[in-house]
């Protein structure tokens, strides 16, 4: 979006600086608190401190194609106060379901929706323990419901650390939680949760639920099918949940991140072990990139700096993840493209202003210089129906992590006691 | 003063560094209780619950488009040009409207506003800057779908209803209710059918705006109609083969 996108970036970031009212805002410049221009209505903010005192701040709505979508989003916590941006908007950007028969296939956003009417209302346990926040369905009338589940949920250990001896132990030790956010949408038989969870020394995971019913109707030979009823006779028919996610960040409110790949190569060998060497390579322009073992790529600040003088970054973590190769869109696993407002849909992109561009690879192909980079993160999951997905199915998960790089000087939750180890012990 | 003990106001963290070092030395060498409770209870982490409020009558930067500002854009965007020869799903005059999306814009708050036009077989996009209640941009395009308003999931039904191949409705309702069909209620849903080079029966569909129907009894059965496209452009039915 050129120039207009960069002034966006830098009004959005003060923005958020601006109105956090957390506890640690106290230690905020008092300026910084005078003006408060809201990013968004007060029922469409979340805005929630953890038990370890970090606190995660940012707007949500509904769009009728994409559902969820979380706009500015903002890190602080106990050892780094001052509120931080990290993302302009994170949401879907396109789940692409095809089955092994051949016979079917389904575009779940772009060709159905998962806002609208296919958006369900929160009953029953779906928002068990947490706060169920009302706004508009994403729909043509704009339908306010209860659509958005936010809670607080443990992690488990968030670190341990034995720093006595064995007469004297000093022992760190504390249970994490990550901050939640999840919606569910009912696309046919399927029915799919979006859900963000904010932990609490940073990390954000990115995850799509597939619960509900296996297709009541698509039934096959056992080649391509899994026998989910009594004696080999039912084969529910295997297939793809082809998901992509679109990822807008804005690290420290001054957008422009570089793109950053890393690869790491034995090399040679030292006195004990394999030496291995890492090498950075830097992505300018828009492409598609494929992982090979130990590739990491991440999106750093030109400008956004921690306490100890490093580029702030954000890295993509990714797991398990079956590529879907019969598709050239669902083969890559990660799509850089320079931010333009027509480019909405990983596929399907259906837009009137800009109707040559249909897919990520439209959108990278005349190789851009990025100065607003996107990154659309593909996941694909080949389900294998089995018997215990009988019904209602079990969740089964999708998704990434990204996980903070040197966005703060330590970590932002370090206890009391060691909140001055940063570096080499002297 | 007094700390709470598991608190995570706790700043203290050698106090509870020191406890749970008791009580783990204390599990180490006692025999578990069947049924006791944890010795060390559950940290509770707990959110606000919010107000919700009236609805807001506008938004602010991306917020979704409130009922207001949707009523408001639809009667920006409703030109009289957008009017001009279109149809709707019935076949009446004046194009479709399908769905409102808040544009990604960098100051004020833009709609997205689309419309089919069953005329020309076209998508409109309407673009309503509502800070200065003007029409920003109009664009069409031919070949290119939105999924389906409730009012063309009503349509594609009524259409399947009333062809030959509704006998294929019936069959699979009595097969998956017992009950033979008798204009029973019925719960429809319905995704966008694109025709794929492989397909056919329906290959006009994409130009065409084309509906496959998820119809589900009201006791929760969902009808085999996998192979029946609804074409709502050309108001007939057909089979995938």
């Amino acid at each position: 979006m050129g120039t207009g996108m960069t002034y966006r970036k830098a009004a959005a970031g003060a923005a958020v600086v601006l109105i956090v009212a957390s506890p640690a805002a106290g230690r905020a410049p008092a300026a910084a608190q005078a003006a408060a221009p809201a990013a968004c209505v007060s029922s469409a903010t979340v805005n929630e401190t953890l038990p370890n005192g970090t606190t995660w701040r940012m707007c949500w709505h509904m769009d009728a194609r994409a559902g969820l979508v979380l706009d500015k989003v903002s890190f602080s916590a106990k050892r780094s106060a001052l509120p931080v941006q990290v993302l302009e908007s994170i949401r879907l950007g396109q789940l692409n379901v095809p089955y092994d028969s051949g016979e079917t296939e389904f575009n779940d956003l772009t060709d159905y929706g998962f806002g609208d009417g296919n958006l369900q209302t929160l009953t029953g346990e779906d928002c068990k323990g947490g706060s169920a926040r009302q706004g508009s369905d994403g729909g043509p009338e704009g339908t306010r419901r209860n659509v958005l589940c936010v809670s607080a949920e443990p992690s488990g250990l968030a670190y341990r650390l034995n720093d006595g001896d064995e007469d004297t132990p000093k022992v760190y030790s504390k249970q994490g939680f990550d901050l939640v956010l999840r919606s569910i949408s009912k696309v046919g038989w399927y029915e799919y949760v979006s859900e963000y969870r904010f932990g609490d020394a940073g990390q954000i995971s990115a995850r799509l639920g597939a619960t509900g019913d296996l297709s009541p109707t698509d039934y096959v030979k056992a080649d391509n099918g899994w026998p989910i009823g009594k004696g080999a006779k039912d084969y529910a028919a295997m297939h793809y949940h082809n998901a992509f996610w679109r990822v807008d960040f804005n690290l420290g409110g001054t957008g422009k991140e570089k793109v950053e790949q890393y690869d790491t190569k034995v090399n040679g060998r030292g006195s004990m072990s394999a030496k291995l060497t890492t090498a950075r390579t830097s992505i300018a322009k828009e492409g598609s990139f494929a992982k090979a073992n130990r590739r990491w790529w991440r999106l750093v600040s030109p400008a956004s700096k921690n306490g100890d003088g490093h580029l702030r970054s954000y890295q993509l973590v990714t797991g398990a993840n079956d590529v879907y190769e019969a598709h050239p869109e669902t083969t890559p696993d990660v799509t850089f493209t320079q931010a333009h407002a027509c480019e909405k849909f990983a596929t399907g992109n259906a837009d009137p202003q800009c109707p040559r561009e249909k897919s990520i690879l439209d959108f990278a192909k005349n190789k851009e210089t990025m100065t607003d980079p996107i990154m659309w993160v593909r996941v694909g999951f080949h389900h294998v129906p089995r018997d215990e997905d009988q019904s209602p199915m079990p969740l089964h998960w999708q998704g990434f992590d990204l996980e903070p790089r040197d966005f703060t000087a330590i970590n932002p939750a370090a206890p009391d006691g060691r909140q001055n180890v940063d570096g080499r012990p002297s | 003063m007094t700390y709470p003990k598991w608190g995570w106001v706790l700043g203290v963290a050698t106090v509870t560094a020191v406890v749970a070092f008791g009580v783990a030395s204390w599990q180490a060498s006692a025999a578990p209780t069947p049924g006791a409770s944890p010795t060390v209870p559950a940290e509770q982490a707990t959110v606000s619950n919010p107000d919700p409020g009236p609805a807001p009558s506008a938004g602010i930067g991306q917020d979704a488009l409130t009922s207001t500002e949707l009523g408001k854009a639809r009667a920006l965007a409703e030109t009289t040009a957008l009017k001009a020869g279109a149809k709707d799903v019935t076949g009446s005059a004046g194009p479709e409207y399908l769905a409102a999306d808040i544009a990604d814009a960098d100051t004020g708050r833009t709609a997205e506003l689309y419309y089919y036009d069953y005329q020309g077989n076209r998508l409109v996009k309407q673009v309503v800057d509502l800070r200065s209640g003007k029409l920003a941009g109009s664009y069409a395009a031919t070949g290119m779908q939105l999924p389906p308003a409730e009012r063309e999931v009503r349509t594609a039904l009524d259409l399947l209803l009333a062809s030959p191949l509704s006998a294929e409705l019936k069959d699979a309702y009595a097969k998956a209710t017992g009950q033979p069909f008798t204009g029973q209620e019925l719960s429809p849903t319905a995704h966008i059918y694109h025709a794929l080079p492989a397909d056919s029966g329906a290959p006009q569909c994409g130009k065409n705006r084309c509906l496959r129907l998820i119809v589900q009894t009201t006791d929760g059965h969902i009808l085999d109609l996998d192979k029946i496209i609804v074409d709502l452009s050309g108001r007939t039915v057909a089979r995938l083969n």
